[in-house]
This record gives C-alpha cells, sequence and structure tokens, in this order.
C-alpha cells in the first residue's frame, strides 16, 4: 500500500536518513523504532510530504507520490510529536477548524467530530479550552484531530510521550481499535518498547538514518537465539566473583545487577553446577536464579549498543 | 479561508493581554499626550502677554499744518493739492497706531497704557513694563511725507526695550507689518485713485486662511496614535505564524491539502477586521472622551471611515508580508526584531511620533509615500478642507500599496519544505 524506496535525506553532509526501504501493507500495524536522532521524525516527514527527499522515493499503491502528494495527504493522518493544535481554542473548536480546512463535507463533519471525541474519551469536555487540559487529553486531541477525515493509514510519531497511564492506556486502546475493527493502516513509532510489543506485527529498527532490522517480532527475537541471559541473584556479591564467572565457559558476558549478576552465555549451555560452585567457594549464596527470554529491548540493545530512551 | 479567517480572529480573541494592549493602549496615549502637551501649549500662550506703554511726544495738527504747506511749495495744481490734502486727512497716523492696539483681538494680549517717556522709562527698567512705543515729534508730517509724497523720510516710530525678548520681537513684528499694510494701500490706493480703506490689522498666533479649518494637537494625536497603534496589529497577528511553525500546526495545515494562499488571506482578512475595529474604537472613544472632532458633519465623517478603511487594508497587506518573512525566518527573535524595526521606521517617517513637518524636507516626502505617513497627511486635510476630491489620489494609492503587499506576500510565500 505505502512504501519507501531507498529514501534519503541529506543536510549539508550529514545523511539523516540513509536510503531507508520500508513498505506498509493494508490493514497492517508496524513500529518504527529508533533511538533519539536515528532519523525517524525525518522519514515520517518524507513520508507524509512535509519534507521534499535528498533522493528516493514515496509510492502509494505503486504510484509515487513525491512530485505530488495531494493523494497521499489525503489518505494519511499524521499525529505528530508535538501537540499541533491551538491551546486558546476550545478541542471542538480545534476539531472543527481542522475538518473545514480537510473539507469534510459539512453534514458530516459534526457526527465525525462527535465520534473522534468519543473514541479518545473527551467527549465531555469537547468545550474546554486546550491550554486547561492535562498532556495526555491534549495527545489525545492531538490524535482526533488526525481521525477527522478518517484516513487509511495513521502515522504517529511517539503519541504516549511524558503522559499519564489512563491516557496512555486510552491511545493505545484507540490505535488498537482503529488497526483491529477500522482497518486502519497504522506507523506507530514509540520510545516505549512494550507499546510496539502490544500494537505492532512488524518492527523496523533503525540507527543512524539506517534500518538495521525488520521483522515480525518472532523474527527479531531470533536475532539473539544463540544466547540465553540469566539473572541471579545472591547474598552477597564480589569483584572476585564476578571475575571468576568471567572466566567458565560459555559465558560471554556478567554485569553486576543490584541484588546480583546478569550473565550471558552460549544458548542451551548448562553453567549451573559450575556457577553454584564458583559462588559456594566465594562465601556467597544464590537466592533466586532465571533464564529470562530476551524481549525486543534487548535486541534493539543487541543492534545499537544503545537502550531506547538513550 | 473562512475557517482560517475564523480561527485567527479567535485566537487573536482569546488572547486577553493583547487585546488590552491593542484597544486600550493607544487610547490611554492619546489621553496622556493631549493632557500632557495641552498644558504646555496652554502654558505657553499665557506667558505671550505683553505690557505696552505708548508715548506720544508728536503734535498731529502741527504735523498736517507742515504737510500742507510742504504740498505748497510743490509743482501741484489746486485740484491734485485738494485730492492729496483729503486723502491725508483721511490718514491720521496717530489715530492708526491707537485703532491697532485697542483692536480686540490684540487686547486679549496686549496691556497698553499712554505714559509719559520718563514714566514709561521707569516702568521698563522696574519690569513691570515690555516696551515703549515712541510717537516722536514730526511723526505725522514724517508718515504724510512718505506714504502720500513717496519722499524718502524715515518713519520715525521707535520701540523701545529694557531687552530683547520674545514679546518684543512679537511686537516688532506687528508693527513691522502694520507699516508695510499702510505704505502697500496708500501704494493702491495712489495708482487705481480708490479710497483708502481700513488699515488690515497683522494677525498673531493662528494663522486663519478662508475657507480652511486649522486642526489641533489633540486631533494629531489621536490620527497619529491610532495609525501607528494599527501597524503593530500586522505584527500581533503576523507573530501568531511563530506558534504555529513551533507546535506544528502549521504542518498540520499543510497535511490538510489546504491552498497556503487561503492561510495567508485568513491572516489578512482578520488583519484587517481587527484593524479597523481597532482604529474606529480608538477614535469613537476618543472623540467620546476629548471631542476631538467637534461639531463636524455626516460628510466628515464619512470621508474620515473611508480612509481608515483603506489603511485598515494596507496593514491587512503588510501583515500578509510580515507572515511570509516569519515563515522563511528561523529565528522567532529575529523574526520579532526585523518586523518592530520596519514599523518604528514607518513610525518615524510617517509621523507617528512627531508631525512629519518637523522632518528635513527629503524625509517629509518618503514620509508621505508610507502608509500612515499617507494617511496622518490626507486625514489632517481632510480634517482642514474637507474636501472629498483630495481623498481620490490617497484612497487609489494606499489601494495600490495593499495590492504590491498581497503580490510580494505571494511571491516569497515559502515552497514546501521550506517551512
Amino acid at each position: 500500500m505505502l512504501e519507501t524506496v531507498n529514501l534519503t535525506k541529506t543536510y549539508k553532509d550529514k545523511k539523516a536518513v540513509d536510503g531507508i526501504d520500508i513498505y506498509l501493507d493494508k490493514g497492517e500495524s508496524v513500529g518504527l523504532l529508533g533511538p533519539n536522532g536515528a532519523g525517524k521524525s525525518t522519514t515520517i516527514s518524507m513520508i507524509s510530504s512535509l519534507l521534499k527527499p535528498t533522493s528516493g522515493d514515496v509510492r502509494l499503491n505503486g504510484e509515487s507520490k513525491i512530485k505530488d502528494p495531494s493523494e497521499i495527504r489525503r489518505v494519511l493522518g499524521v499525529v505528530p510529536q508535538e501537540i499541533a493544535l491551538y491551546e486558546e481554542l476550545s478541542a471542538y473548536e480545534n476539531l472543527k477548524f481542522f475538518g473545514k480546512i480537510y473539507k469534510v463535507k459539512k453534514d458530516v463533519l459534526e457526527n465525525r467530530m462527535q465520534e473522534v471525541l468519543e473514541m479518545v474519551g473527551l467527549k465531555e469536555r469537547q468545550k474546554e479550552l486546550v491550554k486547561t487540559f492535562s498532556g495526555g487529553m491534549k495527545r489525545r486531541v492531538n490524535i482526533a484531530a488526525a481521525l477527522l477525515h478518517q484516513p487509511e493509514i495513521l502515522i504517529l510519531d511517539e503519541p504516549t510521550v511524558g503522559i499519564d497511564p489512563q491516557s496512555r492506556n486510552h491511545i493505545l486502546e484507540t490505535v488498537r481499535k482503529l488497526n483491529e475493527e477500522h482497518g486502519t493502516t497504522i506507523l506507530y513509532t514509540s520510545h516505549y518498547m512494550e507499546e510496539v510489543e502490544q500494537l505492532c506485527n512488524r518492527v523496523y529498527i533503525m540507527d543512524h538514518g539506517k534500518i538495521v532490522a525488520s521483522g515480525s517480532k518472532n523474527e527479531l527475537l531470533s536475532i539473539l537465539s544463540s544466547e540465553d541471559t540469566i539473572q541471579v541473584q545472591l547474598s552477597k556479591t564480589s569483584d572476585a566473583i564476578i571475575e571468576k564467572v568471567k572466566g567458565m565457559e560459555h559465558v560471554r558476558r556478567v554485569d553486576e545487577t543490584s541484588d546480583g549478576i546478569r550473565i550471558i552465555s552460549k544458548k542451551g549451555s548448562n553453567i549451573l553446577s559450575d556457577l553454584v560452585h564458583v559462588i559456594e567457594n566465594e562465601n556467597s549464596q544464590i537466592s533466586h536464579f532465571q533464564v529470562e527470554i530476551p524481549s525486543l529491548e534487548d535486541v534493539f540493545l543487541h543492534l545499537t549498543g544503545k537502550t531506547l530512551r538513550d | 479561508m473562512g475557517s482560517f479567517f475564523k480561527k485567527d480572529l479567535l485566537v487573536f480573541w482569546r488572547d486577553r493581554k493583547e487585546i488590552l494592549l491593542s484597544l486600550l493602549l493607544p487610547i490611554v496615549i492619546i489621553f496622556v499626550l493631549n493632557i500632557a502637551f495641552t498644558g504646555v501649549f496652554e502654558s505657553e500662550s499665557e506667558s505671550v502677554t505683553i505690557d505696552l506703554a505708548i508715548v506720544q511726544e508728536d503734535d498731529e495738527a502741527l504735523g498736517f499744518e507742515q504737510f500742507e504747506e510742504t504740498l505748497s511749495d510743490m509743482d501741484f495744481s489746486v485740484e491734485e493739492r485738494e485730492q492729496v490734502l483729503e486723502q491725508a486727512g483721511e490718514v491720521t497716523p496717530i489715530q492708526l497706531i491707537h485703532e491697532l492696539f485697542n483692536d480686540p483681538e490684540l487686547k486679549e494680549w496686549i496691556n497698553i497704557q499712554e505714559l509719559t517717556e520718563a514714566e514709561a522709562s521707569e516702568s521698563v527698567e522696574a519690569g513691570t513694563l515690555d516696551a515703549i512705543i515712541k510717537l516722536p515729534e514730526g511723526f505725522t508730517y514724517g508718515v504724510l511725507s512718505q506714504v502720500m509724497l513717496g519722499e524718502q523720510s524715515e518713519i520715525p516710530l521707535t520701540i523701545q526695550a529694557e531687552e530683547q525678548s520674545n514679546e518684543v520681537s512679537v511686537l516688532q513684528e506687528i508693527v513691522y507689518n502694520f507699516i508695510n499694510t499702510i505704505n502697500l494701500q496708500f501704494a493702491i490706493g495712489a495708482t487705481t485713485g480708490s479710497d483708502i480703506t481700513e488699515a488690515k490689522l497683522p494677525q498673531g498666533g493662528t494663522e486663519i486662511v478662508e475657507g480652511v479649518e486649522t486642526y489641533t494637537i489633540t486631533q494629531y494625536f489621536t490620527i497619529a496614535m491610532t495609525t501607528l497603534f494599527a501597524l503593530f496589529i500586522s505584527q500581533t497577528i503576523a507573530l501568531k505564524t511563530v506558534t504555529e511553525k513551533r507546535e506544528r500546526v502549521f504542518n498540520r495545515i499543510l497535511l490538510t491539502n489546504s491552498n497556503p494562499l487561503n492561510y495567508l488571506m485568513g491572516k489578512m482578512l482578520a488583519t484587517f477586521c481587527i484593524t479597523w475595529l481597532q482604529m474606529m474604537i480608538t477614535i469613537t472613544v476618543s472623540q467620546l472622551i476629548l471631542d476631538v472632532f467637534p461639531e463636524r458633519n455626516f460628510d466628515f465623517w464619512i470621508g474620515l471611515i473611508m480612509v481608515i478603511t483603506v489603511f485598515a487594508l494596507t496593514v491587512a497587506g503588510l501583515s500578509a508580508i510580515f507572515t511570509t518573512i516569519t515563515l522563511n525566518m528561523h529565528d522567532s527573535n529575529a523574526v520579532s526584531g526585523l518586523t518592530t524595526l520596519i514599523i518604528m521606521t514607518l513610525g518615524v517617517l510617517g509621523g507617528g511620533f512627531f508631525p512629519i513637518q518637523g522632518l528635513p524636507v527629503f524625509m517629509q516626502k518618503i514620509g508621505e509615500w508610507t502608509p500612515n505617513g499617507l494617511t496622518q497627511v490626507t486625514l489632517i486635510e481632510w480634517i482642514q478642507y474637507t474636501e472629498m476630491k483630495g481623498l481620490v489620489m490617497p484612497i487609489i494609492i494606499l489601494i495600490v500599496f495593499f495590492i504590491v503587499c498581497i503580490i510580494i506576500g505571494m511571491a516569497i510565500f515559502p515552497r514546501r519544505g521550506r517551512v
């Protein structure tokens, strides 16, 4: 449905986006992950036609939309990271203004406004000025404004940054409903891995302007399939314990945690008996032992060397 | 465009601080300036009073006798002599001087008394008199010889004062003008053979030309402040674009496939309405409080509203340019600084801070080509003449200015990806 081909944006000599290829099939929910400065927002700006690419293409149903972006604008709903609303106007006035300039028909607009307000849970407070709203409520109106023209594709750029859990849940539920019940195609960027895990069928991981990995959750997790992560809770931790564990066969990495150590070892290797022996020799005891299933966060860390919030 | 216009009006209306500044400040400043400067002018007018003594040493009858003797010695026929004597009988120079200073208009600010030379000199030295006008011996004969016979004798009227002051300068000017008037009228009388008419008194203070109303300092302040503050509306509306850019509302507008010119037109229309309302409110309140334009007829108010309407259009045009400048520049402080600089320059050149007539001639010419300067000059002329034909050309120029602003605004409107 929507795809980018070798999409590139260069500012002076710096490539903010470096030849990325992503696609969205109709009805899919796709995550775009990357640390700050990875190029996610630049990519979204190019896809949504706000920014002209230095090279490459954006195609909708196989047709290039770089020269004439009017059609892509018609089918896209974009929820920017910023609260793109007039603070001095009420939620109702904001939606009415954007609905009118989206050219939603007069007889449809009022109903549509009430529908999206219902969807984001602000129907009762629509007459209040946006500046009196909490951060979460503003973000919900921000989403509502992008839904007025019933877009086929919704792009959300970190829509849950800095908001209360209630609003966050509301937003996630809204996005899920839009995707599952209304068939809206979703491109979702977030700093919160669990949101992407919860909402998206596929994920792109970006770093330094490039796509470093992509695929379904299981496909991405398989990147870490050659390693086990083991959390060991100890009665006492010492440098000697860490050094001796590091020296054990199959152990690739040891990190100290608040109550013990974290070991990354070759997948399937049985290090438990040797580990117990080492720890007892250092006059400590294992109080808890757990082999962790790798998460997308681990995959992200493995690929970029950073956590998502770096 | 209607949606943009309504949105801009609403956004402005909800900004209470901006509304107070735009509507209240010009009224307060007009009121304060009016009180301050009216006080200054009133105190000045009180200070220009002249205490004057007339010292008469001339014997008018003797002067006539001398003139008659001189005339009989000259080569005139009997008829000519009688005609000259008849005319001379109507002149009576001393009486003319007294009539001059007893004129009701002059008596308002000249206190006159007749004293001997000794008394008058004593009073001048004591500071109770500003000056003495001395009509010395031979004054009547001298005046008649000069004005009737064209002889080169000096008019021996003297003004004596302890020191040169504004009051003495004013007095000298009056007497000088008076003598010139007498000479001119006698010259005209001699050429045309008509009778001597009453000598015109020189006018002090405000010069009044027939058919022309004067304009007051209150009217100047009202017009100057109204036009100056109207210019600031163009900046206020345009700078809302900074917020729209910062908060990415402008991007959202672009994504709706709206024609960017609708956005620009919305800004212009909102600026026009707000400016028009601001100017009308400022003038109406000033009129109610200060009676700025007393006893003016319906036609005067129609003309005033016409000029205000066209000026509001040019302010809207300016807002289009300021808006596109804002969209093109990334530093909001630079935008604010640049637009303020443009407005202040227009304000100075267009007489927003002091009358344009106080500027050097070349700057006056430039000032008259600024929209506010042209509006100010047009309104002042409207106050003075109330001639509809005087409004036509300024209105055309202001409309052209508006159209040029729109063209510039559209020409520099940023292309995609440059906002």
